[in-house]
């Protein structure tokens, strides 16, 4: 596949039997190496657009390829050293297609902790995002039911580690036992494209993660300043109309119109707050889960709201699953842009303006996320450290809506329906 | 009846049959420690616990550590399957989402048996299993507790 990846995956097969004969060792640091990967193919009934695992993604399946090996396909691989009792370090680097459509490797997580006590740590660096219940494993297919997490409800958060601080307390309550965490730090990506950056700055998050038996909980509340550059384009244009002399002078208020327009809808340091819940049962034999997240920030992004069910049942070596999930937006779709412009041969130039800047606008919040999905699909653990899994998604989208697909071709009409099929191999070694 | 009294040559694959219909562990596998350890009883989930990580101390406060079996041996598969009511896949999923979450790594592997009995004979807190039947002096097995 892509040189790089097969870089990484050299340097793995090197580096697997040192850190191996050092682990051996007893007494002093403890040095661990492990890997996990994905290599799958995904096949979309829409071809005018790409169906995509997240939306930080160059290409995809349906109008990249029609078997796409780059929704899923990926290669991590984790160094963690344990210094003394108190002081231990992660280094996770991860190979997978990104806004470019290269696999350059990225830090996924690098970052010491410090354990005060058994149950109070603390950790300083790149460090994971624990949005939802299967965020620490989010990219390790191999931990998953699934052939990846339902795109509606993970969509909602791409970014999915921060550059900071996080607190982490165990407690135990009776039989149960939780893990808060406290994190506060920034993240950015950039976006395919050439859509720029999109950061999260000044990000906080409080999550609880308790165990009890068989039943896992989860929820967690963030907030952050939210910009994407993607947008800038569009409302500069509003911000240009507004300080148009023509429209200053004789329109006055479409100029307010369309500054107010900017201010509103501009994700330029816009608050945006983050709230989840899930919850998992699993005895052994089956197993159900469920999460709802909901993003909300005054700005083109609106409301969007997620949630997703999905159980499965353990048969020896086969654990065939389903999934419903749906992803909404809860803010409009769609808005009537700068309308105070008087009608008439001398202002029809900029009467186009205001409707081509109108139009760009709506076709963005008309972007939204909208869908409906059934997953089927059977995870086949065949080998030792490897499984193969098959899946099938059906997805109705919402009116006017693309649902989760990206990067649509001219032609492409939203509303419709598609299926995806995805075949994947997962591992760990 | 004389019939009666024959052992016909396929009762024994009948037997094991229906041993494996049944779902009755073939294996009985025990939960051992050092004969000078001071643990005495545990309870199944206790012993899980410690197995999986999610508890590092006896009920006395003394440090626990397990020792499994190589990974792929029959032991080590009936031992989760009987105690944790998990197969090895689900046992190794659930190691990669305490590995790749930087919270741990799954206990040392120490095999065959008899290297098991002499690793815990030398390390009072260390907890491993072994069959029933490979039981002797130097380990005794803990008592399960409801």
């Amino acid at each position: 596949m892509k040189r790089e990846m097969l870089g990484l995956a050299c340097a793995t097969l090197v580096l697997s039997n040192a850190a191996y004969a050092q682990s051996e060792q007893s007494g002093g640091p403890i040095f661990s190496f492990d890997g996990f990967g994905t290599l799958g193919l995904a096949h979309s009934s829409e071809d005018k657009a790409d169906f995509l695992a997240n939306d930080l993604q160059g290409t995809g399946a349906g109008r990249g390829h029609s078997w796409s090996p780059d929704v899923d396909s990926r290669l991590g691989v984790q160094f963690s050293a344990q210094f003394t009792q108190q002081f231990s370090a992660v280094l996770q680097v991860v190979s997978e297609q990104r806004y470019d459509k290269s696999y350059r490797p990225q830090v996924e997580w690098g970052n010491v902790k410090y354990a005060f006590t058994p149950d109070l740590s603390v950790r300083v660096g790149r460090i994971v995002t624990p949005s939802f219940l299967e965020s620490d494993t989010r990219k390790v297919g191999y931990a998953q039911p699934w052939v990846r997490p339902p795109v509606e409800v993970y969509g909602l958060v791409p970014l999915t580690n921060s550059d900071g601080v996080d607190l982490n307390y165990r407690l135990r309550l009776g039989a149960a036992s939780h893990n808060l965490q406290v994190a506060y730090g920034s993240s950015s990506a950039e976006v395919p494209e050439n859509g720029g950056t999109v950061s999260a700055k000044d990000a906080w998050l409080i999550a609880d993660t308790m165990e009890y038996g068989a039943m896992t909980l989860h929820a967690a509340y963030s907030q952050s300043k939210f910009s994407l550059d993607q947008f800038a384009p569009l409302f500069n244009g509003y911000r240009q109309f507004a300080a148009n002399p023509a429209v200053q002078a004789y329109a006055p208020q479409a100029a307010a119109q369309a500054d107010a327009l900017a201010d509103r809808y501009d994700p330029d340091d816009t608050p945006i707050t983050f709230f989840s819940i899930g919850a998992s049962y699993d005895p052994g034999d089956w197993f159900v889960m469920a999460e709802w997240g909901q993003t909300d920030t005054r700005s083109v992004f609106g409301k969007r709201q997620a949630w997703y069910a999905t159980g499965g049942y353990r048969l020896g070596k086969f654990t065939p699953y389903i999934t419903y999930a749906e992803a909404d937006l809860k803010s409009p779709q769609s808005d009537p842009g700068v309308t105070a412009l008087p009608g008439g041969a001398p202002f029809a130039v900029l009467n186009a303006d205001a409707a081509s800047l109108n139009a760009a606008l709506n076709e963005q919040l008309a972007g939204a996320p909208i869908q409906k999905t059934i997953s089927v699909g059977v995870r086949w653990d065949f080998a030792r450290n490897v499984a193969f899994k098959l899946q099938y998604d059906y997805s109705r989208l919402g009116k006017n809506s693309p649902g989760t697909l990206d990067h649509q071709l001219p032609g492409f009409v939203p509303g419709g329906s598609y299926s995806v099929v995805s075949a994947i191999f997962d591992f760990v070694f | 009846m004389s019939f009666l009294n024959r052992n016909p040559s396929w009762a024994p694959a009948l037997a094991l049959a229906l041993s494996l219909a049944s779902g009755a562990a073939v294996a009985d596998v025990v939960p051992v420690v050092s004969a000078k350890s001071p643990v005495y009883a545990l309870s199944k989930n206790e012993v899980i616990d410690i197995f999986l990580g999610k508890l590092n101390r006896f009920p006395d406060g003394e440090p626990a550590v397990p020792i499994d079996q190589a990974e792929g041996t029959e032991i080590r598969d009936d031992f989760y399957m009987e105690y944790a009511n998990r197969s090895p896949a689900q046992i190794k999923a659930y190691w990669s989402k305490i590995v790749f979450t930087g919270e741990g790594q799954p206990p040392r592997e120490v095999s065959p048996s008899e290297r098991v009995k002499k690793v815990l004979a030398d390390h009072p807190n260390f907890i491993g299993y072994i069959e029933r039947s490979e039981v002797d002096s130097k380990v005794k097995i803990v008592v399960l507790t409801k």
